[in-house]
Order: structure tokens, then sequence, then C-alpha cells
């Protein structure tokens, strides 16, 4: 690229970034950026706001202070309709349509949202339902699913909306534990194919081996954001040395 | 008119049934008439009422839009409690006399229906709020994360599973309105109940007539009820789907039973 600097190669940027639930603060001030390709892996404790700074990334929440910059412009002047077909979302439930096909799934968001031909969006439907192993089983309703398959027509349905960068808030943990695999590897395959993404897990494999950058949550603040290298093997900080050692003797 | 032959209960059933058979049909049309009108209009009244009631609120959105919805919610509210709270032979009496009053006069069948269905919608209105609340938040969210508004949601996702889950309710607010149309006889609309009313005067055979119309009224509701069920079974869709191509040959297609298709979960 011949950009100078890494401006245009910036997609979000998270600036100061509170919310509140009543008088539970659950992010304190949170600021951070993800450039284009990055994988990301959020890691920490329940409670520490991981889910939370999703979410509110996402607009699910609404942030009680602070700022995200899309593109370097404020997201919440944003059209929120493109901004989310822009930031796609993959949530630990799955929350699949239980009144429609994985196909149409897949579809309706193109159809209603940006605006494609039913037949283009049935065209890329089948596609990402391809790359995630599903095209077999694109007329089975959820209901007809494991929960693995679900979340991978889930993958599919964020995919479809070509986003520049997936959130997946904790995509394995409602999963049983032989069905953790093929979404992790789907994942993996997402992240080689340079899909920008950040990911709250507690998959301590996929967070080492798989994302270039690892953010350490507690207690609403990033208390470390570093390589995977060196959060895992020289934390600067006790506490995520204290997190790792609890959550890797598991 | 010819004296019934015997002068027992079944020679008056079989006497009524000659002279009085086909006005108990007709009165039983307007039955159903006035009921599946009643169902069908007091269902999309409810589904309007609770569609408004579930507009959410923002904290960002402007004041106007919270003083309409907040004005508009408590009209709702009063509109359910009232007629919720109201006997319909009472609301019957006062819409259609009080309506008289004013120079409005109501032709009765026209009225009945009108009653019937602002009734009803009254009970759809909380029942469609719940078949709406009971439809899981994670798909509203799932919804929205793929930048679906809150209209587009509730057409698409939200609604067709409200209404689903709700069918059962309804089919008992269809049999409900097929009953409870009896007490509009006192606005003198010809239905089932009127029709019977005036038999039983005429030859002062209650017992024989209500025995009639009572059978009527539960022929009508036990094939309603049965035709309810296979409705809703149809709405469920196929138990079954197809797999479509395999490693070896990418064109065979495997039907599935529900249940026995699926490896895990």
């Amino acid at each position: 690229m011949t950009e100078k600097n890494n401006v245009s190669m910036n997609i979000l940027q998270v600036q100061n970034l509170k919310k509140d639930f009543g008088k539970h603060q659950v992010l304190k001030d949170i600021s951070f950026s993800v450039n284009k390709g990055d994988v990301i892996s959020i890691i920490g404790a329940s409670g520490s706001g991981k889910s939370t700074l999703l979410r509110c990334i996402n607009y699910l929440e609404e942030p009680t202070a602070g700022q995200i910059l899309y593109h370097g412009k404020d997201a919440e002047q944003l059209n929120r309709a493109e901004y989310h077909s822009k930031v796609g979302m993959v949530f630990q439930s799955f929350n699949l349509f239980s009144n429609m096909s994985a196909l149409d799934n897949c579809i309706i968001g193109q159809t209603l949202v940006l605006k494609r031909s039913k037949k283009e969006a049935r065209e890329r439907a089948v596609a990402y339902l391809e790359k995630v192993g599903m095209t077999p089983y694109m007329n089975a309703r959820p209901s007809q699913l494991s929960g693995g398959q679900k979340q991978r027509v889930a993958i599919a349905r964020a995919l479809a909306m070509d986003p520049e960068i997936l959130l997946f808030d904790e995509p394995t943990s409602a999963l049983d534990p032989e069905m953790v695999g093929e979404v992790l590897s789907v994942m993996r395959d997402l992240a080689e194919g340079g899909l920008t993404m950040l990911v709250v897990t507690h998959e301590m494999g996929f967070a080492r081996d798989v994302s270039n950058r690892v953010i350490f949550m507690d207690q609403g603040v990033i208390a470390e954001d570093a390589s995977p290298e060196e959060i895992f093997t020289n934390p600067r900080q006790q506490r995520t040395r204290e997190f790792l050692s609890r959550i890797l003797d598991k | 008119m010819q004296r019934p032959v015997g002068n027992d209960f079944f020679g008056w059933i079989a006497y009524l049934l000659d002279s009085y058979g086909s006005l108990f049909l007709q009165g039983a049309g307007y039955t159903m008439l006035i009921a599946i009108s009643g169902t069908v209009l007091g269902f999309l009244l409810g589904l309007l009422v609770a569609i408004v009631r579930t507009i959410p609120v923002n904290k960002k959105d402007n004041i106007f839009k919270k003083i309409l919805l907040k004005t508009v919610g408590f009209i709702l509210n009063v509109y359910i409690e009232v007629f919720r709270g109201t006997p319909m032979i009472v609301q019957a009496m006062v819409i259609y006399y009080g309506s008289a009053m004013v120079g409005i006069n109501m032709d009765t069948l026209f009225a009945a229906i009108f009653i019937i269905s602002i009734n009803t919608g009254a009970y759809m209105a909380e029942i469609i709020r719940g078949g709406i609340i009971s439809v899981d938040k994670g798909q509203k969210e799932g919804a929205h994360a793929i930048g679906m508004t809150h209209w587009q949601s509730m057409v698409h996702v939200v609604l067709p599973q409200a209404v689903r889950n709700i069918m059962p309710s309804i089919g008992n607010e269809f049999v409900v309105n097929i009953k409870d149309s009896s007490v509009l006889n006192v606005i003198a609309v010809s239905e089932l109940f009127f029709v019977g009313k005036s038999a039983a005067g005429t030859y002062l055979r209650y017992f024989e007539v209500f025995a009639i119309i009572a059978a009527i009224y539960f022929v009508l509701t036990f094939t309603t009820t049965r035709l309810l069920r296979l409705l809703e079974k149809k709405m469920d869709g196929g138990k079954h789907y197809t797999i479509y191509g395999s490693q070896s040959a990418s064109d065979a297609s495997i039907k599935v039973e529900q249940g026995e298709a699926v490896p895990h979960d």
C-alpha cells in the first residue's frame, strides 16, 4: 500500500469508552484501535467487561461515555444500518432466526439492509455457507441443527453482509466440547483469509496461535495489550499472570 | 302450523327441527360470521395495539416522540382495562343504545361485529404482547447486528414467531367468541341464541329448543378447534428437510426426519 501512515489502515478506534449499568461501572476507560487484518483476542475473567465492550462497539448497548471512530468518523453519526453491516457480530448463543432456514438466515439481511436482489443474495449466501461447510444443511431450520452447525450458519450470516470487521462474543462458550473444534477451525480459516476479527474468547489456544494481538481485560479496564508471545510467555502484569495460571491449569 | 306428532321430548325435537331448522342454521351462520369477523378484526386491532405498545423508547429519541408514545400508550391501556374489565353484554348495551342516542343508528349485525371486535381486540392486545415478549431477545439482537431496523425485525423475525406461539390462545378466543356472541342477542341481532329464544317463546318449549341450540354450538366449537389444530400443524412446516450433495455424488439429496437427522445436540 502507498499510504504513508496507518490512518487508512485503521478501521476502528475506541476512545475513552465507559459503560455503567446503574451505579455499576462495567467499562471504566477503554481505548484501543483495530487495524485492517488484525485478529485481536480479548481475554479476561467473567465480569471483566469483555462482552459489554463488544456489545458497545456494536451499539447493542449504548455507551455511557466515549467515542467509537469508524475510519476516523464518529460511528454514532453514521447510518446505523450501514455501520452494522460493516461491523458484524457473532453471538455466544447463535441468535439465528428460528422461523427461517439456514439459507434464508443468510439471505434476509442482504435483501433488506443491503438491498441486494434475491438472486444475488442467494448466490452469496450459498457461497458463504459453502465456506463454513454448511451447504448440505442450507434448508434445515436452526432447531434441526447442532450447536456447532448453528454457529457456523451464524458466521455465514455475518459474512454475507461483507463486514469489514467481525466481532465474536464467546462464539464457542455455549458449545459441547466436541463441537468447539469445527467452529474454531472456521474462525482460523477466516483469520488466514485476512478478515479483521475481534474475538472475546476463553480459548487460549486460539488466542495464542491465531491472533496477532491479545487484550487482557480486568475489572473494566484494559490491563495489558500486547502480542500473544508477550502475553503468554512474559506478561508484564501480575494480574495477567494470575489469570493465565488459573485458566491454563484447568 | 301442524302440532308435533308425539308430545314427548323427541317428538318436539323432530317438530322444531322441521319447522325451525333452517332458521337455526341461519342463526348459526350469523353466529359464525360474527365470531369469525370479530376474531379476525380483533386480532388485527390487538396486533396494532401490541405493536405500538412494544415500540422501544430510546434515551436519545426526541421529546416529541417520547410524549406521543406515552400518551398513546396511556390511551391504549385505558382501552384494554375498560374492555377487559366490563362484561360484553354491558358494552353492547352502552355502545348500541349510546350511539343511537347521538343519532347513529347502527345495523344490528354491524353493531354486533363492531362490539365483539373491540372486545376481542382488548384481549388480543395482551395475548400478542405476550407472544412478542416470548420470542427470545437474542433473535432481535441478531437482527439488529446485521443492520435490520426495529420494524424489519418485527415483521420478518419476531411477529411470525409470536403469532405461531400464540395460535392456541387465538383459537381459544375464537371459540369463546362463538359462544359469547350469544350475549349480543340483547341488541336483537339474529344470531343462534336469539333465534332459539324466539323459537322457544313461540311454543314455550325452552328445554327442547335449547337442547338443540346447545348441540349446534358444540358442533360449531368442536369443528373449529379441530380445524385450528390442523392449521397449527401446517404452520409448523415440514418435519423433514433435505441434505443436498454428498462427498461422492454432489447431486444426491437425502431426506431427513426431524430429530433423527441431527447427529449431535
